[in-house]
């Protein structure tokens, strides 16, 4: 049930915690945006290759534990991928069939082409957020938010949110593992009963906790603003200078593949 | 249903983008309203958006065989309507993007405008239409989240369709290829997602009903009738 790791863990503890989050998300974001560019499979491919060595042995991350988050997106893309091949659009099929009346699959170079692109592109684009998310803290996004003046308003609901999410994952977990213990999950049926009353239960618990938040919080004289410190190490060359040449080098390929291509 | 990062193309995603900046602003601006009216709000909000997170997090269980999991918006658009929704679940969204690498930063227009704004309003509305009928307040829920669910997968594949340039099946054919390609998992999850929402207010009737009637989401009498029903 709670399948999906938390990335967040593994991002307080990553090796490149101390770089500077501006450097970080220079490189992430940058990635993202340039990759959505590219105009042929390799350049999305590489990135997708540079930024995941990075991850696993700059940043220092589990490889095992990386790749089982790598494949979460595999499902998606290749369904998505195999639709796009098989009905966009090209000039000579090598591959044709033709399935129902209204139906006709084809394949051709073009739109082999294109599959693979928009493959990698999901895959760089992915390797990319993983960065992010697993060597950026949240506490140091918010910082960030804070500091491209972001409303105060904005950043303090998803504080809100960011802290509550952990104590109910734990409150969903307890009451989960009580449930299974009781059978709970042994037949759909009762999986459906119980997972009703997991939820009902966190809601009605959730609802009391942020009444009882609001009255600590007035204790505490909240007048509707969290103050925040940010303040990080500060930016370094020897970092950001890597970065800089990667993404200046997915600009100059991309320019000669599509140089080449026209 | 996330779009993944690097899916769509550059110009697709900056569309999506502008359909939902709009939205989103005009959800903050409400935000801050209701805040300013009465800023005990805030760490409900706050909770609410935790929970929508939670909700889809969890797995729901699978019927299928694949990890679906349910949105979550339709509860929050029920409760404190579409516009705050909009803007929760645009923060939502992006905690999933970077917690959980579902969708991404360049489609996260995209998977607000399909998730966030459409399904939400098209619950909200439901909801509304059917409040006041004779209709048992559980069904109302039902039908509300499960429409929203599949409002959203509509508009997600519409969105999918749009950005791969068609070829002989033109565009409707590419629509109604990927809409089909995600039925499997998405209809009897919209379905799963709106009878677990039901029994989850069934279960807050039950135990808590003053939330319902303090957010006024049902009237009293119509808590009485549908508490009668059960007892």
């Amino acid at each position: 049930m709670f399948a999906h790791d938390f990335l967040e863990e593994a991002a307080q503890n990553n090796a490149l915690l101390q770089i500077h989050p501006h450097t970080k998300l220079f490189l992430g974001l940058g990635t993202i945006f340039l990759v959505l560019f590219a105009p042929h499979f390799l350049i999305p491919f590489i990135a997708s290759l540079v930024l995941s060595i990075t991850i696993v042995f700059i940043a220092k991350i589990n490889l095992k534990f990386y790749l089982s988050l790598l494949s979460i997106p595999l499902g998606f893309a290749t369904l998505s991928v195999l639709v796009v091949i098989l009905l966009s659009k090209g000039q000579e099929p090598i591959w044709s069939w033709q399935v129902l009346s209204w139906l006709p699959l084809s394949i051709s170079q073009e739109s082999l082409n294109r599959g693979l692109l928009i493959f990698f592109r999901i895959m760089g684009g992915m390797s990319a957020l993983f960065f992010i998310s697993l060597t950026t803290p949240m506490t140091d996004l918010f910082g960030v938010m804070k500091q491209l003046k972001v409303p105060d308003l904005f950043i303090d609901l998803s504080m809100i949110i960011y802290r509550f999410i952990f104590i109910f994952i734990k409150k969903a977990h307890d009451i989960y593992l009580a449930q299974q213990m009781r059978m709970g999950y042994s037949k759909p049926k009762e999986a459906v009963k119980s997972y009703s009353m997991l939820f009902g239960s966190i809601f009605i618990t959730s609802w009391d906790a942020g009444e009882q938040f609001i009255n600590a919080m007035e204790c505490r004289c909240y007048n509707g603003k969290y103050p925040k410190n940010v303040s990080y190490n500060p930016v370094e060359w020897r970092s950001l200078t890597p970065v800089i040449l990667f993404l200046i080098s997915i600009i100059i390929s991309s320019m000669l593949a599509s140089g080449y291509q026209g | 249903m996330h779009i993944m990062e690097g899916f769509l193309p550059p110009l697709w995603a900056a569309i999506w983008w502008i359909v939902a900046l709009p939205f989103v602003i005009y959800g903050f601006v409400r935000l801050k309203q209701t805040i300013d009216e009465n800023k005990d709000a805030l760490p409900l909000l706050g909770i609410c958006g935790a929970l929508i997170f939670i909700l889809s997090a969890l797995k729901l269980p699978s019927v299928t065989g694949s990890c679906s999991h349910p949105t979550g918006t339709g509860l929050s658009a029920i409760v404190f309507g579409p516009f705050i929704t909009a803007i929760i679940g645009f923060i939502v969204l992006l905690f999933q993007a970077l917690f959980l690498a579902h969708g991404g930063l360049s489609t996260l227009g995209a998977n607000t405008f399909s998730m966030a704004i459409c399904g939400p309003f098209l619950g909200y509305y439901v909801y509304r239409a059917l409040k006041d009928t004779k209709i048992n307040i559980y069904i109302t829920v039902f039908i509300a989240v499960a429409l929203a669910d599949l409002f959203t997968y509509v508009i997600t594949a519409l969105e999918l369709a749009l950005a791969v340039p068609a070829g002989e099946v033109g565009f409707i054919g590419l629509f109604i290829t990927f809409l089909g390609v995600f039925a499997v998992t998405q209809i009897p999850l919209a379905i799963l997602e709106g009878a677990v929402l039901a029994l989850v207010f069934k279960y807050i009737v039950d135990i808590k009903p003053d939330i319902i009637t303090k957010m006024k989401i049902f009237s009293e009498e119509q808590i009485h009738a549908a508490r009668g029903k059960i007892q």
